[in-house]
């Protein structure tokens, strides 16, 4: 049998599957974006994406258990600002040297300071807060009946998918209508060019570096009640991201989106209908990996990235 | 002057030949040197020469005189992948048993320096620090380790060394069941553990009433997770159990493509053995309930670490009902040693110890007290002093009955019981309230120790 029969002969259970990996795509796409934002103006990979994320959901969990009964979605806001103010302090310290000319080998420094604050911000919350696993009270308190009475979802991820929702609709509106965001495409588009006409290219990088670095903290304070919370949580979550983007197509929005999508519904599906129960989980990212393979052999600039 | 190239050649090829032709050079050298001791009785010095084992490449000392301390290598996970929870915890009691072991005047009359090494999970990291602690630190001894993974690797390195090594937390029965001198083990084997499941499992009988008792299990793809899976794949069908087993890497975060394939299964399970450590393990029960497990029907049987209470609700709200297997006592069965390291634990901790930790803490008494009982560290003398322990330790009274002087072979005993403590306690425990403190959990099994109406609490 090349497939789980289940996937041949019942609707509602590929509906279950592909249902729950298009929710955790919603969630891929928000945790991605932030990478891609930054990959698209500053022309690097960030390797503190993850911790970036981690430190968002520690920051949106220890204001919710502080202040009980507050709104998520100050929780989130909060997230937010802790981690664009890392990121843009980070990005001030470290990474404006590489763009003022005062760094040889740019590319490999970029490499190694981003992977160097990745370890230290990870140390650095198993020194203050421990190893030991937190997680956020559900945000919302309420049941969701299987849809259509035969798709079962998970009430906590489809909250955090209408939240990602939500938080990338504002993005683009941001990235689209403001003269910020304008700013930021045109920075990415070319940096002299965009100096010619009055913007600010180092202020732009600062600005998205932080963006990035708040989108990254926003996806981790929007999952910290889905997932138990551990310094190490950004590691899968970074690696998926990756992948996101690369297949996206490396600095695009769009491709970030349909990215995630493609990534979560391949591994729902391939792990729910992989012949071998006993293996279909523990391949589960592989799934991912091969869509990203193919990807980059047929189209190696990703699904809507700029031609190589 | 061709004629001497010929006999230096000829002699060369000769000695290659001879060198091929003779056995080759065992892992394990032991030599007998002789070492000179210079013992004072009562005033009198006078000079005696002890036969001991060296092997190369160790830098332990033979004897203790002249020593300030004595330094004993304990290993555990404090980084990731290692189960870092589970190696912070072993910390704390490492430092613990090293305190009280110093306060109450040491080992041989010295004071032990216990090194510790960051294993993080990894084999072959577990080979590196080993190799480090007995060539450059003169470890005399080693404790420790929770990975399965990780002490099938360190042992070969004990093994290669001559150094006893008590294994505090890994199951796997291949570590003792290699039968190297060096090598014991106070955890349970993964054959206890699948048996303990199976036992329980089969008292309970057909908890929802299908007809048959079909149990799945959701194991990691790590040593520990394939070991219970092998072990629970014989144990099981001698009880008259059915299973289906999913295997998960870690860290995995999405268990619903999982939790779906376990409904949409043609029968209920009777339980879902979970079979995965540390925050994952939190992940999937609770996506296990998310996902519409239905607990009047599936009996969820929870990760030890769902222990600890407080870390338990806030990442399992809905766990209630939820079975716990445990090893090593509980708090209606701890005594003696064991009540003193409870309070010692919980001042430092704020609960009630782990598994792991209690043995962290026994493998460091053990082995301090196998040193004074060898009264040298001579590495036999600390074997043959392990081999005949009856140690009262916090978890109960240690004992290897199957070793050098008994054989499991002879003994008509399975081999992984060498060097293997059999009474560790095993323990089904079950929350019964949400919220509830672990402290007031129900005891469902072994009957002896049951203080709950039967093997299983209905919700």
């Amino acid at each position: 049998m090349l497939i789980f029969d289940q996937c041949i002969e019942s609707i509602a259970y590929l509906a279950t599957l592909l249902t729950n990996g298009l929710i955790m795509g919603i969630i891929y796409a928000l945790m991605a974006l932030g990478l891609t934002l930054i990959f698209s103006v500053l022309g690097i990979v960030n390797f503190s994406h993850g911790e970036l994320y981690m430190l968002g959901g520690f920051a949106a969990f220890f204001l919710l258990d502080t202040f009980e009964g507050l709104n998520p979605i100050l929780a989130i806001i909060f997230a937010g600002i802790v981690t664009f103010v890392i990121g843009a302090v980070f990005e001030r310290i470290f990474l404006r040297p590489m763009h003022e000319g005062k760094v040889q080998r740019t590319g490999e420094y970029a490499i190694l300071v981003t992977f160097g604050f990745a370890f230290f911000l990870q140390y650095l919350t198993v020194a203050t807060i421990g190893p030991f696993p937190f997680k956020a009270s559900r945000f919302l308190d309420m049941v969701i009946k299987p849809l259509f009475g035969v798709i079962t979802v998970f009430q906590t991820r489809v909250v955090a998918a209408a939240i990602a929702l939500v938080l990338i609709a504002i993005l683009l509106w941001f990235i689209q209508r403001t003269w910020t965001g304008r700013g930021l495409r045109a920075v990415s588009q070319d940096k002299d060019a965009a100096a010619v006409t009055g913007i600010n290219p180092l202020r732009m990088n600062n600005f998205a570096f932080g963006l990035g670095a708040a989108l990254a903290g926003m996806s981790g304070a929007v999952l910290v009640q889905v997932f138990s919370w551990t310094f190490n949580v950004g590691i899968p979550a970074a690696s998926k991201s990756y992948v996101v983007i690369v297949l996206g197509g490396m600095g695009s929005i769009p491709g970030a989106l349909l990215g995630g999508l493609i990534v979560g519904a391949v591994e729902s599906l391939g792990t729910g209908c992989f012949p071998d129960p006993s293996r279909g989980l523990a391949y589960q990212s592989a799934f991912g990996l091969v869509i990203f393979a193919l990807v980059l052999l047929i189209r190696p600039q990703g699904l809507f990235g700029r031609k190589l | 002057m061709h004629r001497k190239i010929l006999w230096a050649l000829a002699i060369t090829a000769v000695a290659l030949l001879a060198g091929a032709c003779t056995t080759p050079t065992p892992e394990t050298i032991v030599e007998q040197v002789v070492v000179t001791e210079i013992v004072e009785v009562e005033g009198e010095t006078t000079v005696v020469e002890v036969e001991v084992t060296a092997v190369p490449g160790r830098c332990a000392p033979m004897d203790h005189a002249g020593l300030e301390k004595i330094q004993i290598g304990a290993t555990a996970p404090l980084s990731a992948p290692g189960s870092v929870t589970g190696g912070n915890v072993m910390q704390v009691a490492f430092s613990i048993a090293e305190d009280e072991i110093n306060t109450a005047g040491g080992v041989l009359g010295l004071p032990i320096n216990i090194i510790l090494n960051d294993t993080e999970g990894l084999p072959e990291r577990g080979t590196a620090v080993m190799e480090r602690m007995i060539t450059q630190d003169c470890v005399v001894a080693v404790v420790g380790e929770y990975h399965s993974a990780v002490g099938l690797t360190m042992k070969e390195v004990a093994s290669k060394y001559h150094v006893p090594t008590v294994f505090a937390e890994t199951y796997n029965d291949n570590i003792t069941a290699d039968m190297h001198p060096e090598v014991f083990r106070i955890a349970p084997t993964s054959t206890f553990t699948a048996e303990m499941d199976a036992k329980w499992l089969s008292e309970v009988g057909d908890y929802n009433g299908d007809g048959e008792t079909f149990i799945v299990i959701v194991a990691e793809n790590t040593g520990y997770g394939t070991g219970q899976v092998e072990k629970a794949d014989k144990a099981f069908p001698e009880f008259g159990l059915t299973h289906e087993t999913f295997f998960a890497d870690l860290p995995t975060l999405d268990f619903a493509p999982i939790v779906a394939r376990i409904n949409a299964l043609d029968t209920t399970p009777d339980a879902i053995l979970i079979k995965v450590t540390g925050e994952t393990s939190y992940n999937l029960q609770q996506q296990l309930y998310e996902g519409g497990i239905d607990i009047s029907e599936t009996i969820v049987v929870a990760n030890q670490v769902a222990l600890n209470d407080d870390e338990f609700w806030q990442n399992v709200p809905d766990g209630n009902f939820a079975v716990i297997p445990r090893i090593g006592p509980w708090t209606s069965s701890v005594s003696g040693p064991g009540a003193d390291f409870v309070e010692a634990y919980r001042a430092r901790v704020g609960r009630f110890p782990e598994a792991y930790a209690f043995e962290a803490y026994d493998s460091l008494h053990l082995m301090a007290d196998a040193i004074n009982r060898a009264g040298s560290l001579d590495p036999d003398a600390i074997i043959a002093a392990l081999e005949s322990a009856n140690f009262e330790g916090a978890a109960g009274t240690i004992t290897f009955p199957y070793g050098i002087d008994n054989p499991p072979e002879a003994a008509g005993v399975p081999n992984y019981l060498w060097h293997q403590w059999p009474d560790v306690p095993l323990l089904f425990l079950q929350y019964t309230e949400s919220g509830q403190s672990s402290d007031d959990l129900t005891v469902i099994w072994p009957a002896e120790y049951r203080t709950s109406d039967g093997a299983i609490i209905r919700p």
